[in-house]
């Protein structure tokens, strides 16, 4: 039986204002609840490609859809129920966490769609739950630590209730126990996850699929301990094989 | 996190800080109106406020020395201007009022801001009618106070590292090119808030 | 010159802060109409970076230290309604937060420093960017604005003091027009300094190409210029009528002493502190003004020779601090 993939895209072409080529025809497909991390060299267009997930990016839609997500095709009109669907999650917590306090930040999304304060009430109550934040409501952004930012903005994008979670650099500059927290908090939701990241040991913890992408193009596409485990392919894309699967038994 | 003077007070627990943000700001706004309109000829009014005004200093628990060096900082203009004021018939008497009538509104003032996050005064100005448009713009300001402070430290800094003269023509150079800087990241910042509000619905 | 509370008397604060608001509202009426929404973070911005911009100390002798004002920056970087916006709310927040310049004489502050001041900067840029072209005028024209605007906002600063009573315009209009004029100097300077350093960086962030502007932001202009021929009108003008004695004293300076005409009424030990010649020296700070505004432009064009000299075109060099 098929089922209809959460995300779909069709071969994804961008070029940025200065006709720099960011993605050359990308394409894949992710099911219901994958979860899958991207990994590449730095400039490998991964946080162009998530930027295209929920229609921030192109600013001009092209004639022929190249995304969809559960089927819906992303356009200029669908662009606003898709982006409910898909969170995104920024590489700098700075630019994501715009209000004066953690409440309201959590609470943006929610009051964006519509909901009734009592909603948004139980629904922000929820998502600080989820985060571990329960409690920091009136705190400002200012006075929280790194992985707290990070914690907050998670805590707004799952306040949308997703069913995809798109996330840039999820762990940078975080401590350890930041990351810890954090992969642990990500373990515990249900939804779809596509993980753009630099860190192999997180991609190993979290993700049954690993996607290479260098330079606009996807190099490959498949289970994470072997593509992550073959060592050539890893150096040849500017990555090297993660710690954690160095005492693997090699293929 | 040393920018912290912009608001390390107001979120203290004391009576002071208890009260609604609606009435410490109409409060503010009363006692600064009167202040100005009181003549100065009836100094029992401004020996009043100023008693009261120390009470409620007290009760905030707010360091004296902040509020202090917070007046130390912010009289110098005042008797810049108000010296000004001398040179004229009834000058001395016209100088005295102001001085007195504008320290004790800055000593107001600062009890305000000290005593109330900014947050639940932006949402105070925007049940009173103040565009929906400038409470964003208020709001977006505030939040990002901190971190292009931050943002700008960081950049002395690494230029602090290369600079090597303290000649004040390079001193100038060097402050102009850091204050282009920040504005060049800061726009650059802007599109990606922007991104980051439209991801989560705004239009 | 901001302004703190005590020192305006009703009138002056209730005038000025209906000016305030029509300019104001009317820019941010302009702003949610025609503005694109991603500008609007940038606004924000740009307020947290003049704030910033502002507390930056520019050594100038020992001891004191000049600031920036940044009216004419942001309004040759954003436009004159998104400079108003700006930096109506830098005052905002420096009054609400700070006690810096006075809550009820907000309305004068925004008016002098958010809304005469990016005007008075935007309006003189683009008339010298008339005469004055390429990236060598663009310098010039900035310097220049830049000190105008300053000496402008003090002006109506100084009408605003003397029309409350608090201080005499023939002490007020010399003592700020005067020092604001050196003040200028330093506006003048920074601002030129900080454009040519975006212009090296990022050069497509100062574009010139205004098209003609659609009607209804011509409109919206109109309206802000008629605010301060207003204003103009209401706090500078009355003070004209001492003009022409002042400036006959001026030319007949040498010779015998002039006493100012003096109230019969006044107490006779202040007598002592009155300036001699008070109405004269109305007129001769409108004379240093200009002289003034001459040393600045010749000022303002061998700096800007120096940082864009005429033999080579500044090559694009590297972005500053990236990586």
């Amino acid at each position: 039986m098929e089922m209809t993939p959460a995300i779909s895209v069709r071969n994804l072409k961008f070029c940025y204002p200065d006709g720099k080529e960011a993605l050359r025809g990308v394409s894949f497909e992710i099911a219901d609840k994958e979860c899958v991390g991207l990994v590449g060299p730095n400039g490998s267009g991964k946080s162009t490609l998530l930027l295209h997930l929920n229609g921030i990016l192109p600013e001009s839609f092209p004639g022929v859809p190249a995304v969809s997500i559960y089927g819906k095709d992303l356009s200029r009109t669908t662009a606003p129920d898709i982006r409910r669907a898909v969170g995104l999650l920024f590489q700098d917590p700075d630019d994501q966490l715009f209000c004066p306090t953690v409440f309201e930040d959590v609470a943006f999304g929610p009051q964006q769609f519509g909901l009734s304060e009592e909603e948004i009430r139980k629904t922000v109550s929820y998502a600080l739950e989820q985060t571990s934040l329960t409690g920091s409501e009136h705190r400002s952004p200012h006075h929280l630590s790194s992985g707290e930012k990070r914690r907050v903005c998670l805590a707004g994008v799952l306040a949308c209730e997703p069913q995809v979670l798109a996330l840039d650099e999820p762990t940078s500059n975080l401590d350890p126990r930041g990351k810890r927290q954090l992969i642990t908090t990500l373990q515990s939701i249900p939804a779809t996850k596509l993980i753009a990241t630099h860190d192999l040991e997180m991609v190993v913890q979290l993700c049954s699929r690993t996607i290479l992408l260098d330079r606009g193009t996807i190099v490959a596409d498949g289970p994470t301990h072997i593509l992550l485990g073959d060592e050539q392919l890893m150096l040849a894309h500017g990555l090297e094989k993660p710690h954690i699967l160095r005492h693997l038994h090699p293929h | 996190m040393r920018h912290d003077f912009l608001d390390r007070y107001s979120r203290l627990k004391s009576p002071v800080h208890r009260l609604h943000t609606a009435v410490k700001l109409a409060t503010a706004i009363c006692v600064i109106v009167a202040m100005v309109a009181v003549p100065f000829s009836s100094a029992w009014f401004f020996v009043v406020a100023a008693g009261l005004l120390l009470i409620v200093s007290a009760l905030s628990a707010i360091p004296w020395s902040f509020i202090f060096k917070r007046l130390l900082l912010l009289e110098p203009l005042a008797l810049g201007i108000a010296v000004m004021a001398l040179f004229q018939p009834n000058g001395t008497m016209i100088f005295l009022s102001i001085v007195t009538k504008s320290t004790l509104c800055l000593f107001t003032v600062i009890l305000l801001s000290n005593t109330t996050p900014f947050g639940e005064l932006l949402g105070v100005l925007s049940r009173i009618g103040v565009p929906r448009i400038l409470i964003t713009i208020l709001a977006l300001m505030y939040r990002y106070l901190f971190v292009l402070i931050d943002e700008g430290e960081r950049l002395a800094r690494a230029r602090m590292s290369r600079t090597f003269s303290a000649n004040r023509v390079r001193r100038w150079q060097a402050l102009a090119s850091l204050i282009g800087q920040l504005f060049v990241r800061s726009t650059e910042r802007a599109e990606r808030i922007y991104a980051a509000m439209t991801a989560r619905g705004w239009k | 010159m901001h302004i703190p509370d005590g020192f305006l008397d009703a009138k002056t604060a209730g005038a000025t802060a209906a000016f305030s608001l029509v300019g104001l509202g009317l820019s941010l009426r302009h702003a949610s109409r025609y503005l694109p929404a991603r500008k609007i973070p940038l606004i924000g911005l740009a307020a947290a970076f003049v704030f910033v911009a502002q507390m930056l100390n520019f050594p100038v002798a020992s001891g004191t230290s000049g600031h920036l004002l940044g009216a004419t920056l942001a309004a040759v970087m954003l436009g004159p309604s998104a400079a108003i916006i700006v930096m109506s709310t830098v005052l905002i927040v420096q009054a609400l937060l700070f006690a810096d310049g006075g809550i009820l004489s907000l309305g004068a502050n925004v008016f002098n420093m958010a809304i005469v001041g990016p005007m008075a900067g935007y309006g003189s840029y683009r008339l010298m960017r008339v005469v004055f072209r390429g990236e060598y005028g663009r310098l010039v024209a900035v310097g220049v604005a830049s000190w105008f605007s300053t000496v402008v906002a003090a002006i109506f600063c100084a009408g605003e003091l003397a029309w409350s009573g608090t201080v005499p315009w023939n002490s007020a209009f010399p003592a700020m027009a005067g020092v604001h004029m050196a003040t200028g100097l330093g506006e003048a300077t920074i601002t030129m300094l900080v454009i040519a350093s975006i212009a090296r960086a990022r050069p497509e962030l100062l574009n010139d190409s205004n098209p003609a502007a659609s009607l209804r932001e011509r409109s919206t202009g109109f309206v802000l210029v008629a605010l301060l021929v207003i204003g103009l009108l209401l706090l500078v003008a009355p003070h004209a009528s001492n003009l022409p004695d002042g400036l006959e004293k001026v030319a007949s300076s040498l010779g015998f002493e002039h006493r100012a005409l003096t109230n019969p009424n006044v107490s006779a030990p202040l007598e002592a502190y009155k300036l001699p010649g008070t109405a004269s020296t109305s007129a001769a700070t409108i004379v240093a003004g200009l002289i003034g505004a001459i040393a600045v432009l010749a000022l303002s064009m061998v700096l800007a020779r120096v940082l864009v000299p005429r033999n080579r075109a500044v090559p694009p060099q590297q972005r500053e601090g990236t990586v």
